[in-house]
């Protein structure tokens, strides 16, 4: 029991929203045109007020968004960029890391995986009309769960001494691994 | 948005806890019980309800499940033991700050 109005209204929330949540939308949706029916409204009647009650498809598709776990989670790793980046200049500067036995292409890779990184991230946290985007987070997360393993392998293989600052900058990474770890199933899981 | 509906957002997550304080409720009942009990004057946009509701789901605080009525699914939401302890607090803390308030506007005479 629908209407072509209702049903346009869900086929907007399936193409813009993932399929477990443009349900639960349309399940509301249907509820309050099921509503306006059984008040004795006619189909056509029933299914405008309906959609009136809802809220347009954008400010919907924006609410979803808005309070999207992805969106958050990229906020989250993102504010952890400049504290990680202080924390490794710190270590590298004074270690003279540009000295190690690390080939050029591993840094230059490196450094493209670390911009692409913080890219999807910046797109997912800035993300306020599309929910598609907020789900880069789910591209960057093990992305960036490999650089921290990266850097905290070359500290292992490749710095000469562990200083104290190293070891400061490699616990950072580690957290961040497990916090990394931590978000991504649930990002995943919706 | 008008001043009001910015102060709503504010109060939304608790509003929305207590509107499921008496039993399991449809998203739409949970939008009709915030706009009857506020005698109108908090009638939101039902479809931002959801993501609300969703996003308290994924707090622990509200459980959705999904069961067969009338021909078709429908979602129902309940308050979990962590929602129940959240309302709790959230009442005692507006009871305190709504009489400061009143303490200061409506001053004894």
């Amino acid at each position: 029991m629908t209407s072509p109005l209702i049903a346009c209204y869900v086929t907007g929330l399936h193409r813009e929203l993932p399929a477990p949540i443009a349900d639960e939308a349309a399940d509301g949706l249907t509820e309050a045109y099921e509503y306006h029916l059984a008040a004795g409204t006619g189909e056509q009647e029933a299914a405008r007020a309906a959609l009136a009650e809802f809220g347009e498809l954008e400010l919907v598709v924006g609410e979803y968004t808005r309070q999207a776990p992805g969106r958050r989670a990229a906020r989250l790793l993102l504010a952890t960029g400049p504290v990680a980046g202080l924390c490794w200049a710190l270590a590298l500067i004074p270690g003279r890391a540009w000295t190690w036995p690390v080939p050029a292409t591993a840094r230059l890779g490196y450094g493209a995986a670390l911009l692409l990184t913080a890219a999807l991230l910046l797109a997912a946290a800035t993300s306020r009309h599309s929910y598609h985007r907020t789900r880069l987070t789910t591209a960057a997360s093990p992305l960036l769960l490999a650089l921290d393993a990266t850097a905290v392998a070359a500290v292992a293989l490749a710095a000469p001494a562990l200083t104290p600052a190293l070891a400061v900058a490699a616990a950072f990474s580690l957290s961040r691994i497990v916090f990394t770890a931590w978000v991504l199933p649930r990002l995943t899981a919706r | 948005m008008k001043p009001e509906a910015q102060v709503l957002k504010g109060h939304l997550d608790t509003l929305l806890l207590a509107s499921l304080e008496n039993g399991p409720l449809h998203g739409y009942a949970v939008k009709e019980a915030l706009r009857d009990g506020s005698d109108a004057r908090f009638d939101l946009p039902t479809g931002t309800i959801y993501p609300a509701l969703r996003r308290l789901e994924a707090a622990g605080l509200v459980s959705g499940t999904w069961a067969e009525a009338g021909g078709r699914r429908r979602r129902t939401y309940q308050l979990t033991p962590a929602g129940r302890r959240r309302l709790a607090g959230d009442r005692a803390a507006w009871r305190d700050f709504a009489s400061a308030v009143t303490a200061i506007l409506e001053p004894a005479p």
